[in-house]
């Protein structure tokens, strides 16, 4: 099967899903399970963490021991705009 | 007949380029996606294209009075919306659009040696061979996804390259049938283009911030 190119704005579409779908508990989703579920580097997610939670798209949770990660309702707002302007961009045979 | 198609053509491309444009707008707007962007860039090209022929074809019909666009006119629009097609097939990755030098010189040169009625032709063969490239490109992608509204979208360009095809044919027929069918063509494959866009919700779309 041949690899595919997964843009910026598909992987935070990846780390927003994963957020608000699977998140494995109330506290929300530690790094390391977002990077298994996204599939990216520590460096990268971490960036992209940084920027949903300032704008405020994602709620940083204080755990036991790490950070956890929900998605807010902003969060949810931007999602469902996201997947009507993939399916735009899909349409023209094109990813965003 | 003729003037009647090209305002009616030209109005449902200016309003079809409108709408997707500003649709795709608010799509880069929130997401700053480069693809987005593009499509921006192409469709209000093709809307501001359209409108600067409707515009000819309406003072002519309402002021001028002399039965025919001013030839500058349309070929300033045909120029525009050409924009607009190259934007729609660099989408797709069209890797270089001037390879060679001497390619350069073959398409650019000509433009300043060959009298204004032949620039309008020229236009329109670009025009066909963007659209073509936008067409077999969308149709890959259907192949890929399998989403009707694709196969829409990947009509609706061929549509219109087989109207800009017709409408440069037609210089070897001038004043026949086929100028009016290249308008038609043009019409349903706009007709084909906006028919997908209509079924994506517009509403809810609007949010701040860039990502």
């Amino acid at each position: 099967m041949a690899a595919t190119y997964r843009t910026h704005m598909s992987i935070i579409g990846d780390i927003l899903t994963t957020t608000r779908d699977e998140i494995p508990d109330e506290a929300g989703a530690s790094v390391t399970y977002l990077i298994r579920k996204a599939n990216i580097s520590y460096g990268r997610i971490s960036k992209i963490l940084e920027t949903l939670v300032q704008q405020g798209l994602l709620e940083q949770t204080s755990s036991y021991r790490a950070c956890k990660y929900k998605i807010s309702s902003r969060g949810r707002e931007f999602l469902q705009a996201y997947r009507g302007f993939r399916e735009f961009a899909e349409t023209f045979g094109l990813r965003i | 007949m003729e003037f009647v198609l090209e305002i009616i053509l030209n109005l449902v491309g200016f309003g079809v380029g409108l709408l997707i444009g500003i649709f795709a707008h608010i799509g880069f707007k929130n997401t700053g996606s480069p693809t987005l962007f593009r499509l921006t860039v192409a469709f209000l090209s093709i809307s501001i294209g359209f409108g600067v022929v409707g515009l000819g074809y309406m003072g002519d019909s309402f002021f001028i009075h002399s039965g025919k666009i001013e030839s500058g006119i349309q070929t300033l629009g045909i120029g525009i919306q050409t924009v607009g097609y190259f934007f729609i097939a660099f989408s797709h990755g069209i890797k270089s659009f001037f390879p060679k030098s001497r390619y350069l010189k073959s398409i650019v040169v000509p433009l300043f040696i060959i009298p204004g009625n032949s620039i309008e032709h020229i236009i329109r063969s670009i025009s066909f061979i963007l659209l073509v490239y936008g067409t077999i490109e969308t149709i890959m992608s259907y192949m890929e996804n399998r989403k009707t509204s694709t196969i829409f979208v990947a009509s609706g360009l061929g549509l219109l390259a087989l109207g800009e095809f017709l409408g440069w044919y037609s210089i070897v027929f001038p004043k026949s049938v086929l100028y009016v069918i290249s308008i038609s063509t043009k019409i349903v494959g706009l007709g084909a283009l906006f028919v997908p866009i209509s079924k994506v919700p517009l509403r809810g779309m609007k949010f701040g911030g860039n990502i």
